[in-house]
């Protein structure tokens, strides 16, 4: 995982990839305002860069759906609302959350993954340490 | 229940195999040796102990017309083993590998078996009339690492691998003297031996259990990433299903029909997959049903559990997690590995099959009564 030398992506360029999270991250501010922690959440893991072997862009995703993760309250209510193509990448970003060891993330980390695991079955982690190609 | 017999015959079995009547079954409970043993009147018998390997027997198959039986070893060598009269005669099939031989497969008419090896190799066997032994053919460079499983096409020549470097390959097999040209269609014999007709990459993890359909249209593989890859027309135009499991992975599958497969694996239960009309492939259901634990028998299932795990072979899936997360109370106790099936005279949908794992047990299924699975 270079991260010195700029590696071009097969579809976009690293600029193009943060200008998207930036919009991403505007976005996901006023849905927050306006109470919608779901929506966020699912704004912000829409098209992850999940291919891009850069720590910067992985990092500005990571910050993203890190806030829309922590305004969520209400974790039963927010899986009955998002829909299953989701899960393989809430559990990537949820292990992530994890591997930071920063408190209240954690805590925060632990009730959601906790509630996936029933909801998505073992076999949904199994996925996000398996795949070593799309990362977070 | 759909386990029509459910037999303990060591503490671990690595592979096992059927003979073409299915009185017999040749097993290899996790060393050097394989047992056959026959069911006699009301309990099973060992007849036969066959010891010519130095290692692990990682691979039976039974040839359901010729009634030989080939084994491969963690030796790196292969032995075929004739019946005459009450003895099994071991001949020597030198396989020129340099790691060890992790699975084997006769081909449809027999007349060849594939070896699957950690040498990154597939060695195609065939018999030499004339000089009297079978002639080992390496196809070496095509895979990234251990081939973890092989299978062969209804037409006998088109071999697909599994290897660990997350790849299902297809290849040709064709050898002059062994294999015609001309009977069959046009597309299958203008390939020459070795040559890779397809290379699939879907999973980016180990890849198990490959199987063809019954009539070799479609392909099916499973994936340690908790997923099972159903790929249709390999040769043309591939198109491929990835079906997500909910639950841990498969290690081996088998196609009933040309719509149903059977997928087992950790989850130590067998699992139902199903095509609709438009072919979309879906996961039914487990076929075993679970009696639910009560959480006082946890108690004494974890004991026992403990027990079992350090008392297991080094094979075992886990030996530092002790925790049975699952409630216990199916047939197989730890993850299934080997699923064979036991075909009744020419029928093209399979009803009944058997599985072995790290149990130690081979259990025996039979679908007659589950009218809802076999259509």
């Amino acid at each position: 995982m270079a991260s010195s030398a700029v590696y071009l992506d097969a579809d976009e360029n690293l600029e193009a990839i943060i200008s998207r999270i930036d919009q991403k991250s505007r976005k996901i501010e006023t849905l927050l305002k306006q109470s919608k922690p779901v929506e966020a959440l699912k704004t912000a893991l829409e098209g992850s860069p999940l291919k891009t072997r850069d720590e910067r862009c992985k990092s500005a995703s990571w910050i993203v759906v890190h806030r829309a993760l922590m305004a969520i309250r209400d974790v039963d209510g927010m899986f009955n609302s998002l829909d299953p193509e989701y899960y393989d990448i809430l559990m990537k970003y949820l292990y992530r959350g994890l591997s930071t060891g920063d408190r209240p993330t954690c805590d925060q980390c632990l009730k959601i993954h906790e509630k996936l695991t029933e909801r998505a079955g073992l076999g949904c982690i199994l996925r996000s340490l398996a795949d070593t190609v799309n990362t977070v | 229940m759909a386990a029509a017999a459910i037999h303990q015959f060591a503490e671990c079995i690595t592979c096992h195999a059927w003979s073409p009547d299915h009185s017999m079954v040749a097993f290899c409970p996790n060393n050097n040796e394989v047992h056959i043993y026959k069911f006699i009147t009301d309990k099973w018998e060992k007849l036969h102990v066959l010891s010519k390997h130095d290692q692990i027997v990682s691979g039976i198959d039974w040839g359901r017309s010729s009634n030989k039986i080939v084994t491969v070893s963690h030796d790196r060598n292969s032995y075929v083993w004739t019946q005459e009269g009450h003895d099994w005669v071991p001949t020597l099939v030198i396989l020129k590998l340099n790691r060890a031989a992790l699975c084997v497969q006769w081909s449809p008419k027999e007349n060849k078996f594939a070896v699957g090896s950690g040498a990154k190799s597939v060695c195609i066997c065939y018999y030499e009339q004339d000089n009297n032994w079978w002639i080992s053919k390496v196809v070496r460079k095509k895979h990234g690492s251990s081939v973890t499983s092989v299978a062969w096409h209804p037409n006998n020549i088109f071999l697909a691998t599994t290897s660990t470097d997350g790849k299902c390959r297809v290849f040709s097999t064709f050898i002059k003297g062994v294999d015609t040209r001309g009977s069959q269609a046009s597309t299958s014999t203008d390939w020459k031996f070795g040559e890779q007709i397809a290379q699939l990459d879907l999973s980016s993890m180990w890849a198990f259990g490959v199987r063809w359909s019954p009539s070799g249209k479609t392909l099916a593989y499973a994936g340690h990433n908790s997923m099972v890859y159903f790929i249709d027309d390999v040769e043309t135009s591939p198109a491929s299903q990835n079906l997500a499991l909910r639950d841990l992975p498969l290690r081996d599958i088998l196609f009933l029909s040309e719509r149903m497969v059977i997928g087992v694996g950790f989850d130590c239960n067998p699992m139902i997959f199903s095509a609709d009309e438009t072919g979309l492939w879906s996961f039914i259901r487990y076929l075993d049903e679970r009696k639910v634990t009560t959480s006082t028998s946890r108690a004494s299932q974890l004991s026992e559990a403990l027990g079992k795990l350090y008392g297991q072979s080094k094979q075992a899936t886990s030996s530092d997690s002790v925790e049975p997360s699952k409630p216990r109370g199916g047939a197989h106790e730890n993850c299934i590995t080997c699923i064979v099936p036991l075909r009744k005279g020419n029928d093209t949908v399979v009803k009944r099959f058997s599985t072995s794992g790290l149990d130690g047990k081979i259990v025996v299924w039979d679908l007659e009564n589950h009218m809802d699975i076999t259509k």
